[in-house]
């Protein structure tokens, strides 16, 4: 199943750079379905306890794998449904393979146990996304795809160093001789030597690692290429990035964080994600309150989600990191959605213009309410699955003993919360000009609105399995 | 005998890196590049031989050809038509190279407690912090580049540094992972050349500081 689950998006990427436009929306739309439907059966299996593994070990899907890669297809399966009106008739050749490369990087990083090959997958995001970035070609889809190659290919080349930094460890725990074990770059294997490894040099290696992964995650303050490249991009490669692939490197992040912890103890990790969700958070909340232009305006609301997730594994324990996992998903399901129909209000309004864009309510009734919904959903209020995964994140952090932080959090939160309600009020209501394109009816508007309606059964009511799920996915890397 | 060759070269690959911070001209910062990555490429196939791992040897021979000949010849690609010097010429470069030599110390103050920890089992531990200074400069060179060219030769040399530390600490990350780098190395080059030459047309120029379209 994992093999099939990697191959397909893999192999449709190289059949769409070859088939003739006409078949291209064949085969992108079979080929997310079938991704949508192996990802989803796979994930649901490795949540309720079947950990699958392939090619002698290298591929392994426990349950945290399970969770990244049903949010991963979910969320690949409602950009993908919107792709096509993005894709003009000149360039299927480019658009449809390169997604589909990128939605297999992605699922390459998460459903791998060597972190070389992770390091490798994750990457391989990067190079996937940057012509996706710069797929309109205009001067400042240029500047946003130059800053986001440079910036995370230096982000990432950090991370690599961290890497080696753990393979050294691993190769010098015994005084006196230099051999590796065998696996040695496997998490699994890493986790059982973990305890023996040198502190100081996992100390290190971690610090590369956040530094490195964190900038692929957009945590502040390495998160300066992310306004750019979520703001110039298309509409479902926005969706793409800001929905699943900041969350990949958050989860790289936390796959080496059991490790550190078993060697140098905890506190170390713990501090470093702490301090840097907060000034995620207090940089987010800073722009929110002066935004001009409405997807960068959504970009940094990533930046305070993925803040929030960091705070979630920084305060740890199985709540902390159960309440990250959950916000990653319901996160990753709003901020597609917001910025699925940001595309088509950029597409009726004619601008990304914040002070353009007036009397969304009336003008576009259908966009606009789901756009209002899911805004709603991202200021964490109930009953959307945000405000529970937020309340679990601060539960957290009250328990485990980090009231400040998740005190100051908090306010932080209430400011951004007030930045962004002022923004989209203007946007949502007061007189409508005319339009310039429609903007899409109840159709093709249904996968939102089934995305919205998850978000509700994730707020009020957890169906059964939900909660061990998250249990059983928290406990890969809890300790 | 090995501790001797390895500090020989990853030291002689810290001065060439010194040197490409002093060189204005783009042409003499490619040699220095080529320079560099024989010296590096060396250095690697001098461990791999005298260590007796002959996948290292691969590597190496891997390396050389993509560092010394493929990559270099993008960057003259890229290069036609830029102007010989950086955008605005004059500055001097005594203040750069004082940054470099304090990150060599820095590099130093880092490093030597991690290298010390391989006690006597790893002969080229000596070579650690200096790969790591070589890491720092490249990365020096690549934040303060004025114009693209710079900021991508300075990414080049953060990332042969990158590969001389994996030598030196650990006689190379297994082959897979070490195939995984060398070929997205080399479509960042190719998607930066692909960037630059749209940047030269829409701009008529590389100088980063008329990339700024984006704010807030």
């Amino acid at each position: 199943m994992i093999v099939l689950l990697l191959a397909v998006p893999l192999s449709a990427a190289a059949l769409l750079a070859l088939a003739p436009a006409r078949a291209a929306i064949v085969v992108h739309a079979l080929a997310t379905l079938v991704t949508l439907a192996a990802g989803l059966t796979l994930g649901v299996g490795a949540v309720s306890g079947l950990t699958a593994v392939a090619f002698d070990g290298v591929l392994r899907v426990d349950a945290l794998s399970g969770w990244m890669i049903a949010v991963i297809v979910v969320v690949a399966g409602l950009a993908a449904a919107e792709a096509p009106r993005y894709v003009g008739e000149g360039s299927p050749r480019v658009f449809y393979p390169l997604f589909h490369l990128m939605v297999f990087t992605m699922l390459l990083a998460v459903s791998t146990d060597d972190v070389g090959v992770m390091w490798v997958a994750v990457e391989g995001t990067t190079l996937a996304s940057v012509f996706l970035v710069n797929f309109e070609r205009t001067r400042a889809s240029l500047e946003a795809a130059y800053k986001y190659l440079l910036i995370c290919s230096v982000g990432i080349a950090i991370a690599f160093v961290g890497t080696v930094l753990v393979y050294y460890a691993e190769a010098v725990r015994q005084q006196g001789v230099i051999e590796h074990a065998p696996h040695a770059l496997r998490w699994t294997a890493l986790l059982v030597l973990a305890p023996a490894l040198s502190p100081r040099v996992l100390q290190l290696a971690f610090v590369f690692l956040v530094v490195g992964y964190g900038t692929k995650a957009g945590l502040a303050p390495m998160h300066t290429w992310l306004p750019d490249a979520h703001s110039e991009a298309p509409a479902p490669v926005s969706a793409l990035m800001s929905g699943v692939l900041l969350s990949v490197g958050a989860y790289a992040i936390l796959r080496f964080k059991p490790i550190v912890d078993a060697a140098a103890g905890p506190g170390f990790a713990r501090r470093i994600l702490v301090a840097l969700g907060l000034l995620s958070l207090a940089v987010a909340a800073t722009f929110l309150w002066n935004p001009r232009n409405f997807k960068r305006m959504l970009a940094y609301s990533s930046v305070e989600h993925i803040g929030l997730v960091s705070l979630g594994l920084g305060f740890g324990g199985g709540l902390g990191v159960s309440g990250a996992l959950l916000h990653v998903a319901n996160h990753g399901l709003a901020k597609s959605v917001v910025f699925l129909l940001a595309g088509r209000i950029r597409a009726a309004y004619g601008t990304v213009e914040l002070a353009g864009v007036r009397g969304l309510l009336r003008g576009l009734p259908v966009t606009g309410r789901g756009f209002a919904l899911a805004v709603v959903a991202l200021m964490g209020l109930p009953p959307f699955g945000l405000f529970t995964s937020e309340v679990m994140i601060f539960a957290a952090g009250f328990r485990e003993g980090h009231a400040w932080a998740a005190a100051t959090a908090l306010v932080l939160l209430v400011v951004a919360f007030g930045g962004l309600l002022r923004a989209t009020h203007a946007m949502l209501f007061g007189p409508a000009p005319a339009m310039s394109h429609a903007a899409g009816g109840w159709i093709t508007t249904l996968p939102m609105a089934v995305a919205l309606a998850v978000l509700i059964v994730t707020g009020l009511a957890w169906p059964p399995g939900l909660g061990a799920a998250l249990d059983l996915a928290a406990r890969a890397v809890v300790r | 005998m090995m501790a001797t060759i390895t500090n020989l070269l990853a030291f002689l690959a810290l001065g060439v890196t010194l040197l490409l911070v002093w060189r204005q001209s783009w042409r003499g910062r490619v040699r220095l590049f080529v320079v560099q990555s024989l010296l590096l490429g060396a250095l690697a196939a001098a461990i791999g031989a005298l260590a007796s791992r002959p996948s290292l040897l691969l590597v190496a021979a891997i390396f050389l050809v993509m560092k010394t000949w493929l990559i270099p010849r993008v960057l003259r690609r890229m290069a036609a038509g830029a102007p010989l010097r950086p955008v605005r010429p004059g500055r001097s470069a005594g203040i750069p190279l004082l940054v470099a030599g304090a990150l060599v110390v820095v590099a130093y103050v880092i490093m030597l407690p991690v290298s010390d920890l391989a006690s006597s089992a790893l002969p080229t531990r000596g070579a650690i912090p200096l790969a790591f200074a070589m890491a720092l400069i490249g990365l020096f060179v690549c934040v303060t580049g004025r114009d693209a060219l710079g900021q991508v030769t300075g990414f080049l040399v953060f990332e042969n540094a990158i590969f001389a530390l994996g030598v030196v600490t650990t006689y190379g990350m297994p082959g897979l992972i070490e195939a995984g780098v060398f070929l997205e190395v080399l479509v960042v080059v190719l998607l930066m050349e692909g960037v630059v030459v749209q940047m030269r047309r829409e701009h008529d120029s590389l100088d980063v500081d008329r990339l700024q379209e984006l704010r807030g």
